[in-house]
């Protein structure tokens, strides 16, 4: 019997590969380490970043779901509460002790109840709902806040990026 | 990139030592002429790491197959603040520096590494879903041959230390005994996976294994470092080099010790406070526990706010986080309140301010417009009564939470707290039994129906504006609202046993059905009422007008209900004595658990029928 971790990740596999959420695919890298999964996120419709299909990587601790998964978009992300290096930042991915950007309530943050899928839902609702209060990525917030149409232009040529088409 | 180097390397030795002997032509003379020439030795020296790393590289072939990228880079990354330590620790024996010291260092953080690599594997083992006997054959025999070494090395630098005094074999064999906790704990943990891996089902204890065996390795590691800082620092200086590990050990046990507080109080909270979940609590959620999303076949609880989970998970969970996974209740914070470890008739007061801790925000959340005449003044009770009962509303979010609960558990908008365990466990339990959750209804305090009757003494008590006075009239409020409260819960009892009985008749129609309906039905009161209680709180009910939904409809409305959805036979007596074949439609609902899921909906759409009809009005009936 292996560990309640790679059990509980091999279940929440099983159920995204059954009944994927739309616009959503993920799963494990390799069969041989369920710890690290490759998402594909289809960038929200009606929203500067439909028609994009983001590629990004979770990592689970070995102490999943006590502790949340870290997601990182292995694209380029502008994005006001993704990083420069891609890393996301949403409260559903952080632990209730910490509080890296101190605004969070408690009520939002990980809990072993959340799951993927769920990750991914918020990523996605955030990609369309940017919430320029936290910002990871500062430009983008003071952009996606005061000059909206370059926000859109530099997202529309990401989203022909993630694509391979030309910008 | 590296069989370059070695190449290159090897290319190099065999050029000085070829040099040296086609100079001195003999063995002895050359050997001197490489010691005494600086380049050569330099050489060799390099040439001596190139082997070692060659060697290290077929140990590593050998007992670890090919290292997974994680386990390199963890490698790496520990090599180097190794390397680093080792480098200080030269400058605390500049004086014996030679070429001894620096092979014994080389052993040294040789061994280290491949006690990180045996860690690392060990740690592998819980995630990996397949592990062939091939691993557990490197892995045992990796792990003997560490422990043998380390003890050897001990054991000659314990000797050396006592032969020769304290020299740089004091820190050797330090090393060494960390080193050797290192192998224990990994060995322990090894044991505990390994015999986990042999059984099929979850094995509950080995957490807290593993808890313990961290918990004692990090005391033993700990007293091992400050002895050796403590020593170190008498002898020659203090040894810079330990703090890093010191710090990092002493972080740990914290953690560790931390945690194991944690847990035990999260244990003896599981153990005490929280009942067991029953079969038909699980029959009736969907019988997942959600953090491991696994059956929950035994061994689940049901926490104050009414989520169930495995023992096992809420146990880990709890040494992280004393609140509830899924509505974030603090469970530290809240007495066991509404549910089964409710006392049964003694505390009145305090039984009554608990539930209006519970109630108040609930019913300040679901009905801000204020339905129920006391749920502000018991909320401030609350605050008051802080030192009587723990902080009970205080500091925790109760209110968006039960919100929640009400959104998804019961769709009746204004059940009050009491209903937090959801309605539909109702049609499980037998009629006869007491359901644990409402073991609260044997005594509700007693209100006089007229507020004429109360007594001088009881009105002087709640007159004045003294604290004690408002508390006395606060306690009425209380009373009153915990009533409601329980009058709204009997009701949504009455509704999923007409719904249940709906259902159950649904294919015949009329005549039939008809009778065991309105038992079943008459079984409700019957069971759950005593009756000067009930009586009391319905009365409080209509005199309240706290129905402005239907949720807590007036007791006729009710019967004419069930007539209704039942059959058009109004000449069925619903008398609440009439009780005949209980047992009967007891077992009916016995039988159609397995129907649950569609149950609630339909339910659920008879409740919101209701409601409409409501909304129309049916003065009528």
């Amino acid at each position: 019997m292996a560990g309640s971790a790679l059990r509980r990740l091999m279940a929440e596999y099983k159920q995204l590969t059954l009944d994927p959420p739309e616009g959503i695919v993920a799963g494990p890298i390799s069969e041989d380490n369920f710890f690290e999964w490759e998402a594909l996120i289809a960038g929200p419709e009606g929203t500067c970043f439909e028609g994009g299909v983001f590629p990004a990587r979770l990592v689970f601790p070995p102490d999943y779901p006590l502790s949340p998964p870290k997601m990182k978009f292995t694209c380029d992300m502008f994005h006001p509460n993704i990083f420069a290096d891609g890393r996301v930042c949403i409260s559903i991915l952080h632990a209730p002790g910490d509080d890296p950007m101190g605004y969070e309530l408690s009520a939002e943050r990980w809990s072993p109840v959340q799951s993927v899928e769920k990750i991914l839902l918020s990523v996605v609702s955030m990609l369309a709902e940017p919430n320029d209060e936290s910002g990871a990525n500062v430009d983008a917030a003071i952009m996606w806040r005061e000059r909206r149409e370059e926000f859109n232009a530099i997202a529309r040529r990401l989203v022909r990026k993630t694509l391979g088409l030309p910008p | 990139m590296q069989l370059l180097l070695s190449s290159v390397c090897m290319a190099l030795t065999s050029a000085v030592i070829g040099n040296a002997y086609y100079q001195k032509q003999q063995f002895y003379p050359a050997v001197v002429y490489i010691t005494k020439s600086n380049a050569s030795m330099a050489v060799i020296y390099v040439q001596f790491f190139v082997i070692v790393f060659m060697f290290g590289k077929l140990l590593r072939k050998i007992f670890l197959g090919t290292l997974r990228a994680a386990e390199f880079e963890h490698l790496l990354e520990r090599f180097w603040y190794a390397l680093t330590e080792t480098c200080l620790a030269f400058t605390v024996f500049r004086d014996d520096f030679n070429p001894r010291f620096v092979a014994l260092f080389t052993v040294l953080l040789f061994l280290k590494s491949f006690h990180w690599l045996a860690e690392e594997r060990v740690d592998f083992m819980e995630r990996s879903p397949v592990l062939g006997w091939l691993f557990h054959i490197r892995v045992g025999s990796l792990l003997t041959m560490l422990g043998i070494l380390d003890y050897v090395l001990l054991i000659h630098a314990y000797n050396s230390t006592l032969v020769r005094g304290p020299t740089v074999q004091l820190v050797f064999g330090f090393e060494y005994a960390i080193l050797l906790t290192v192998i224990a704990s990994t060995a322990i943990k090894y044991v505990l996976h390994a015999a986990e891996m042999r059984t099929d089902t979850p094995w509950e204890n080995k957490a807290v294994f593993l808890l313990y065996t961290e918990l004692v390795i990090g005391l033993i590691k700990v007293v091992l470092y400050i002895l050796f800082v403590v020593i170190m620092a008498k002898i020659y200086a203090l040894p810079m080099f330990v703090f890093r590990p010191m710090f990092f050990t002493i972080r740990n046990f914290r953690k560790a010790l931390n945690d194991v507080i944690m847990s035990r109080r999260a244990i003896r909270n599981m153990n005490t406070l929280y009942p067991d979940a029953t079969p038909e609590e699980l029959r009736q959620s969907d019988n997942i526990c959600i953090i491991c999303r696994e059956d929950m076949i035994n061994h689940s609880k049901k926490l104050p706010c009414g989520h169930i989970f495995h023992t096992t998970c809420l146990r880990s969970w709890f040494q992280r986080q004393q609140t509830c996974p899924t509505c974030r209740l603090n469970i530290l914070r809240t007495p066991a309140v509404n549910s089964t470890a409710m006392p049964r008739a003694g505390d009145e007061a305090a039984v009554a301010a608990a539930a209006a801790g519970n109630a108040a925000p609930a019913a300040a959340g679901a009905q801000p417009a204020g339905g129920v005449p006391a749920p502000t003044p018991a909320a401030g009770v609350d605050v008051n009564q802080a030192g009587a009962n723990g902080p009970l509303a205080g500091g925790q979010p109760m209110p968006p939470s039960f919100a929640d609960l009400f959104g998804d558990a019961t769709g009746l908008p204004n059940l009050g707290g009491l209903s937090v365990s959801p309605p539909p466990v109702m049609p499980m339990l037998s009629p006869f039994m007491m359901p644990p959750q409402f073991g609260y209804f044997s005594s509700p305090p007693t209100i006089p129906l007229d507020l004429t009757k109360f007594t001088d003494e009881e009105l002087r008590a709640m007159e004045g504006h003294q604290r004690e006075h408002i508390e006395q009239r606060l306690r009425l409020l209380q009373n009153i609202n915990l009533m409601l409260d329980s009058a709204g819960v009997m009701m949504s009892q009455y509704q999923t046993l007409v719904s249940r009985l709906q259902l159950t008749a649904v294919p015949p129609p009329a005549s039939a059905a008809a009778p065991s309906l309105v038992e079943g039905a008459a079984s409700g009161p019957v069971a759950y009422d005593k009756p000067s209680t009930s009586a009391s709180a319905m009365a409080q009910l209509e005199a309240h007008q706290v129905t402005p939904t239907v949720g807590v409809p007036p007791l006729p409305a009710e019967k004419v209900t069930i007539e209704d959805l039942g059959a058009d036979e109004d000449d069925v007596p619903s008398t609440v004595t009439e009780a005949a074949s209980l047992p009967n439609s007891d077992a009916d609902f016995e039988e159609n658990s397995s129907e649950l899921g569609e149950l609630r909906k339909r339910r659920l759409k008879f409740l919101e029928e209701r409601n409409r009809f409501a909304n129309e009005g049916r003065p009528a009936e």
